[in-house]
């Protein structure tokens, strides 16, 4: 087993550009740019760790992502806003259908389409730039979609374009071609074994590292587990790091494998390296 | 009997009158300061689900039930606060044991069924007020992170007896019992707090 | 308490009736929406409510049941039926002077106020609401209490006890299981007697003031107690359940009062002690003109309440329980009520001397 220790903690209370209200959104853009999502905003941090940018986020935005080129697409229940890399928004359109509006928990850019997970539905939906329907994602299983106790869909795309989706209900990471077609699924409920997801749904986020191995954040035993390539457990990061009452801690990973958290409750942005 | 009232009779008198006028006064200035009837009712922010809406109300099968939101239920296969999570599973990995030492949470599935494998469903959750005796475990065990908050102890007006001070408050450790207004015969006239009697 | 207010009580009015009649019918639902409205802004759930996910099939949402409370009208019931008892109490009790009307009433309020209202809302409990009102101002008395604390008074002054003898349902019980009355010693009863006070004092202390008790946490509970609900003796028994401690002081209660005629109202009721003070100057009691009594003793005898001797009454004791107008061998003979009853006045009669 790998050990992982927080190496930095790039915002918190106290610190310039801390979080009062809200924290709902990571991700890790172009040079290792921590970006957030809170307090109607998003603020961009650099690697070094200085906030550098801020833009005004819509009210209550619940989820953002943001593409290798700085683009930045950020998902409120119902639509999903497109930003290009200096925060201006460029367009926005509407998510789910007009009686059954999208409840968005994630949002991503992959090349030229915009993922979009919706909760309501249960399925992540694919969308183009300009908000044109190109299909959906998670639908061909026996249920018709992901199964969601907590109401949550999260999901992370890696570099071959196979999407990773949290079923929660389930207590597995599913992968995905974009064409709908199930890759795999790995992950079982437990209580005793460290490997195993707790609870009754978990993991609630996940996220993939440029080396394949893929992180997922747990509730309940508030704690972020690395799984490798094999999907066999390299590590865990302790609840000790995290707030008991988080319901989603946000995970990104950064370009060296460093993972980027998100606790909601504490409202801090930590990094986490190996050791 | 004399015409004229004797001295007792003209004590009497006096002391009545002022007795009527001083109830009279008294009922008055009350009567400016009341509210509609109010009942009790748990806040469920403020409840820990102790254990004593069981043994504090002053029926045997307590008036406090716990009730599911519907809108805020995960329907999870793996409720907590049906089976204990912790308990030993059963041959296709479901703990075995449940939560409530009545049997009173009851469940059905719902949504569209996979006969195949019961991963696949959701659950509908419901109290059975009539084996439910208030205890709270089922509440404790859905609270926020392990549940989504939905089950919560509230008293049911088809069984309170609505006791002048109800027992539940003042054996509550979190002053979660609070009155609640309801509308009734008298005009509402100071719009205060109300103190917990 | 004006400094209290946001907005005036006409305003509030209006503001009421408009939101009633915005509501419609969903008005009674007002105490479930707040509930619900507090628990929707539950803190821990600070992300906005999410939608419940769609489960396909053809499921949906249940609506949930809340069960209302009993309306203000029914309350208003109440006090009609109390204030009809007073009223048609005093007349059987003093205009009728019937024993069997007395007996019928008693079941009828043990019936009404006791098994069917399960002995809530009540006269010797309002007495701790009252105290609470006039010593917080910020607790909302309601209208039906007031008129249970007030009317029965009321009564008592115009017409003595006829609270004790009509309509309590708790006077009504150890009324209805006397079998044979033992006297009681007059030392004895004398001591006794101030039980009532000593009770009520205690009664109006733990309902306006209490004493303060530590919770676990340190914080304090609730001080102030309604010590009366809490050792009510008759509630077990109207209820049909209760703790043992409860049950058990029934119990005692009606065995006594199988042989010592009324032993809580006698000495221990502290309403009993409010109606006393105000039956001594009654307007109307039991009357029986004392130059034609016979001096036969019979009422004296017939009274389980020591309320009669040497031929004096004792207005302040007389529970209206219409025992000694039945006994009265003039009432006997003059059937159907003539100007012939017990006087319970602290008064010599006439051919005494006394002008």
């Amino acid at each position: 087993m790998e050990r992982y220790t927080r190496t930095k903690v790039v915002v918190g209370p106290g610190m310039p550009g801390e979080f009062r209200r809200s924290l709902s959104g990571l991700a890790v853009g172009p040079r290792d740019a921590v970006h957030a999502l809170g307090d109607d905003e998003v603020r961009v941090f650099e690697a070094g760790g200085r906030l550098a940018r801020t833009w005004k986020a819509p009210e209550k935005a619940t989820c953002l992502g943001v593409a290798s080129d700085g683009r930045a697409a950020v998902g409120s229940p119902g639509r999903v806003d497109l930003y290009n890399d200096a925060g201006v928004r460029i367009s926005g359109f509407a998510a789910g259908t007009r009686d059954k509006p999208a409840e968005v928990t994630a949002v991503r850019l992959v090349r030229d389409e915009v993922l979009v997970a919706d909760a309501a539905a249960r399925i992540i939906r694919r969308y183009g730039l300009r908000g044109n329907e190109l299909g959906v994602i998670g639908a061909a299983n026996k249920t018709g979609g992901f199964m969601l106790p907590n109401r949550s869909l999260d999901f992370d795309v890696d570099a071959f374009a196979v999407v990773y989706a949290t079923d929660t209900g389930r207590h597995q990471v599913t992968s995905w071609t974009l064409d709908g077609t199930m890759v795999a699924a790995f992950g079982r409920f437990g209580m005793a074994r460290p490997e195993d997801f707790v609870g009754c749904c978990n993991p609630v986020n996940v996220a993939v590292a440029p080396d394949g191995s893929i992180v997922t954040a747990e509730k309940v035993a508030a704690r972020v587990k690395v799984f490798g390539k094999d999907r066999s457990l390299l590590a865990v990061i302790g609840p000790e790091h995290f707030d008991p009452m988080c319901l989603y801690i946000h995970v990104a990973v950064d370009s060296t494998g460093r993972i980027v958290t998100a606790d909601p409750e504490r409202r801090t942005i930590a990094v986490f390296g190996r050791s | 009997m004399s015409e004229t009232p004797t001295r007792r009779q003209f004590i009497d008198r006096t002391i009545r009158v002022i007795g009527l006028t001083a109830l009279g006064g008294t009922a008055a200035l009350l009567a400016r300061r009341t509210s509609a009837h109010a009942v009790f009712q748990v806040d469920p922010l403020k409840c820990t689900a102790c254990d004593l809406c069981r043994t504090s109300c002053v029926l045997s099968l307590s008036a406090v039930k716990a009730v599911n939101d519907f809108s805020k239920c995960g329907y999870c296969r793996l409720c907590p606060a049906y089976m204990d999570v912790t308990s030993a599973p059963d041959e296709v990995g479901t703990p075995s044991g449940k939560v409530c030492p009545q049997d009173a949470l009851k469940r059905r599935v719902v949504g569209r069924e996979d006969p195949d494998d019961p991963n696949n469903n959701y659950y509908e959750y419901a109290v059975d007020e009539a084996r439910c005796n208030g205890c709270g475990k089922c509440v404790k065990a859905c609270k926020p992170p392990m549940g989504n908050g939905s089950l919560r102890l509230e008293i049911r007006y088809d069984r309170c007896v609505e006791c002048n001070e109800c027992g539940i408050l003042i054996a509550c450790p979190s002053t979660a019992i609070v009155r609640v207004l309801t509308p009734g015969l008298s005009p509402v006239s100071v719009q205060g707090e109300h103190s917990n009697a | 308490m004006r400094r209290h207010t946001v907005v005036t009580r006409t305003e509030l009015r209006r503001g009421l009736a408009a939101l009633r009649r915005a509501l419609g019918p969903a008005w009674r639902l007002l105490p479930f929406l707040l509930v619900v409205l507090a628990f929707a802004s539950n803190a821990l759930l600070a992300q906005y409510q999410r939608q419940p996910p769609d489960f396909g099939g053809t499921y949906t949402f249940p609506v949930p049941t809340h069960p209302e409370p009993r309306s203000g009208v029914a309350l208003g019931i109440d006090v009609g039926v109390l204030a009809a008892g007073l009223g048609l109490g005093a007349y059987l009790i003093h205009k009728r002077r019937s024993r069997n009307a007395v007996v019928l009433l008693s079941i009828a309020v043990i019936a009404y106020f006791g098994f069917y209202r399960r002995g809530c809302t009540c006269a010797i409990g309002s007495i701790q609401n009252v105290t609470l009102a006039l010593v917080d101002p910020r607790y909302l008395i309601s209208f039906g209490v007031i008129a249970f604390f007030f009317l029965p008074l009321i009564a008592a002054l115009l017409f003595g006890r006829v609270f004790c003898g009509a309509v309590c349902p708790h006077g009504a019980v150890q009324d209805l299981v006397l079998l044979r009355e033992k006297k009681v010693p007059v030392k004895l009863d004398r001591i006794l007697k101030w039980l009532p006070y000593a009770y009520l004092a205690l009664a109006v202390f733990f309902a306006g003031w209490g004493l303060p008790r530590a919770a676990a946490d340190g914080t304090a509970l609730v001080a102030r107690r309604f010590l009366l609900c809490e050792w009510d003796p008759f509630i077990g028994l109207f209820r049909v359940s209760g703790s043992f401690h409860m049950l058990a002081i029934g119990a005692g209660f009606i065995v006594l009062g199988m042989f010592y005629g009324r032993p809580y109202c006698r000495w221990l009721c502290p309403y009993g002690a409010l109606l006393s003070l105000c039956s001594r100057v009654a307007w109307k009691n039991v009357t029986i003109t004392p130059d034609k009594e016979l001096s036969c003793g019979l009422c004296a005898e017939s009274c389980p309440y020591d309320a009669i001797h040497d031929f004096q009454a004792d207005r302040a004791t007389c529970v209206a329980c219409a025992r000694c107008y039945d006994s009265c061998p003039r009432h006997l003979k003059v059937h159907g009520g003539g100007p012939v009853a017990v006087t319970l006045y602290r008064q010599k009669p006439p051919n005494a001397g006394v002008s």
